[in-house]
């Protein structure tokens, strides 16, 4: 057994070590010095601490480069993981600015300390190559947000979307863990890229298939992928509109990142085909099933939603399915890289879209009380502003150049084709996909529709924003236009990470 | 007959199903919670087999730590509950029904 110096593995870990210090902070500043404060200033000193917690964090993760593993795998930390803990930071920050509102609990402390713990959990979940980490941080992550769902106890809705997130939640965990279980079975060993060299050339052998099976339904429920995705619609509507926003980014960053590890590298050599008329048994036929149906239900259900958070939930499970086209590019260990640049620079531009989009929703929850598509009437002349971050944010959402939707699709389809150089197999899933894209601007621009043309009744005024909105929508924005105008700003060294680390 | 690895499996499969059938056919909260607990623990048996079957530690260090996560999962899910009978006085999957299209 080898021995673990703890000042270095304290230096590797430094970043999650600020996020917990910082939730144990918030939690002490709340309760002790602020008891007696004003809502207001109890919110506003609780995301200060929150915010100052995740700018360390950012601020160390970019001046001390590390790249080590530690027992062999069970935390490894190396350029590409500080870039999408960095990501996850970022979208906590936003998080945590859209929550200087809130009106759906006066357990200030206690909020803010959960969102710094689930952060915590995503960001271990990004730095493991090892069962044990996987897991432990994965139910970290899932734990906080069950309760973060049911924060609101005044809402009647609340209570009941945060059951329902735990019951999948929890089912989708034992599968995980069962999954993983078979995998140390077969291989005797946790480590993920041990697990492949002991598996390899064996072949997909039907215990490693349901190992496989189980795996890939676990985090199917996990990201939300048909027809694992029931509790999604009912999670983001139910929960507090910041809490869904990080339901809807940061966990979804990191689970899709961890998924393409666990794939990527522990079950290295099954990966089989997904090609047209030449499938072959392993994980690319599997993730193209579910990306078929996921892009097709999410993004027609979507059409029918009258809600705006059900909309969104059914938009990001359409996401899903394009996510998992971009995992699929990852079977062709030949253009991997690439492949993977793009699949980050789509998770990033995407939950800095998502986030921007729960941001102008919680500004219309806070004024009209619901989310509603009529709430949306007559936006552009009661806040000209805030409209125009919402065009942004759909439009990306939808797909259009140059925003940085547009180039996330663009780059993970260009890495799906480019999978399968000699055949162009994989064709078929590209041209559904953008078909599929192109019928979900019409649900984007039902939103906008209503935000634009149709004409308000007299009497709504204006919206007051205050100047946290501003910075948070605002910045949100302006990061969409700047990385779908310049994507090489992201995808330049998040080429360099991943040469650096190697994958 | 001695009892090797495929009978720890198959138990610990039929453990994994009955855990699945439980929340898929029960209707009250508290039982599927049960059922739940009981798939975590199927996994927990193979991984202590498989362990013992490889002659190294790993799957039983596994253990330990998947039944503090399962306690705290139940921790949280027993709030939940607590915090859905407050409003409502039901602990029944068919009284979630407010959220829907």
């Amino acid at each position: 057994m080898s021995t673990v110096d703890y000042l270095e593995l304290l230096k590797l870990a430094a970043p999650e070590t600020i996020v917990v210090a910082a939730a144990v902070a918030v939690l002490f500043v709340d309760l002790v010095i602020m008891r007696d404060e004003p809502m207001r200033h109890r919110l506003l000193i609780g995301g200060a601490v929150t915010g100052l917690g995740c700018l360390v964090a950012l601020l160390w993760l970019a001046k001390v480069p590390v790249h080590a593993a530690v027992l062999g795998g069970v935390l490894v930390v190396d350029p590409l993981t500080q870039w999408v803990k960095g990501i996850v930071l970022v979208l906590t920050l936003c998080t945590a600015a859209l929550s200087l509102h809130a009106k759906f609990t006066e357990h200030v402390g206690e909020y803010f300390t959960l969102v710094l713990l689930a952060t915590c959990g995503m960001m271990f979940l990004v730095s493991s190559d090892d069962l044990l980490t996987i897991f432990v941080s994965l139910e970290l992550t899932s734990l906080c947000l069950y309760i973060l769902t049911a924060f609101s106890k005044r809402d009647r809705s609340s209570a009941e979307a945060g059951l329902k997130y735990f019951l999948f939640g929890g089912m989708a965990a034992a599968f995980t863990l069962y999954g993983l279980s078979l995998v140390y079975g077969l291989a005797g060993t946790t480590n993920l890229r041990a697990a492949a060299a002991a598996l390899a050339g064996q072949g997909l052998t039907p215990l490693l298939a349901v190992a496989l099976i189980m795996v890939v339904i676990g985090f199917g429920f996990k990201v939300a992928a048909v027809p694992f995705h029931l509790w999604a619609p009912d999670a983001y509507q139910g929960a507090p509109t910041p809490a869904a926003a990080l339901i809807a980014s940061g966990s979804k960053v990191a689970s899709f990142f961890v998924l393409a590890k666990v794939l990527m590298l522990g079950f290295a050599g099954v990966e089989g085909s997904g090609a047209w008329r030449q499938f072959s048994a392993g994980w690319a036929p599997l993730l193209a099933t579910l990306a078929v149906v996921s892009m097709l239900l999410g993004n027609l259900a979507a059409l029918a939603q009258r809600r705006v958070k059900r909309l969104l939930a059914y938009s990001a499970i359409a996401h899903a399915g394009y996510l998992l086209l971009g995992l699929l590019a990852l079977a062709n260990s030949d253009g991997r890289p690439e492949a993977l640049a793009a699949l980050v620079y789509y998770l990033a531009t995407y939950g800095l879209t998502t986030v921007g989009a729960f941001g102008v929703l919680g500004v219309l929850e806070r004024v009209n009380g619901s989310d509603r598509l009529e709430d949306f009437i007559g936006l552009s002349r009661r806040a000209p502003g805030l409209a125009l971050c919402l065009v942004v944010f759909l439009l990306s959402l939808a797909g259009i150049p140059p925003l940085a939707g547009f180039f996330g699709k663009f780059y993970v389809f260009t890495a799906v084709v480019g999978a399968e150089p000699a055949r162009l197999g994989l064709l078929w899933l590209v041209a559904l996909a953008i078909a599929l894209s192109a019928v979900s601007l019409y649900y984007y621009l039902q939103v906008l529709k209503r935000a634009y043309v149709v004409a308000p009744v007299a009497g709504a005024d204006r919206i007051v924003l205050t100047w946290e909105d501003r910075l948070a929508v605002g910045g949100l924005a302006l990061a969409v236009v700047l990385l779908g105008v310049f994507p090489s700003l992201l995808l330049s060294p998040l080429g360099a990470a991943i040469q650096v680390a190697g994958y | 007959m001695s009892v090797g690895l495929t009978h720890y499996l198959v138990v610990s499969l039929l453990l994994f199903c009955l855990g699945l059938f439980g929340v898929l056919v029960r209707r009250n909260l508290l039982v599927m919670f049960m059922s739940l607990e009981l798939m975590l623990n199927a996994a927990n048996l193979a991984l202590v087999a498989f362990a013992r079957y490889h002659h190294n530690l790993s799957g039983q260090i596994m253990v330990f730590f998947i039944i503090t996560v399962a306690a705290a999962e139940v921790a949280v899910g027993l709030a939940l509950i607590v915090a859905l009978y407050r409003q409502r006085r039901t602990a029944h999957v068919e009284d979630l029904a407010s959220l829907r299209l």
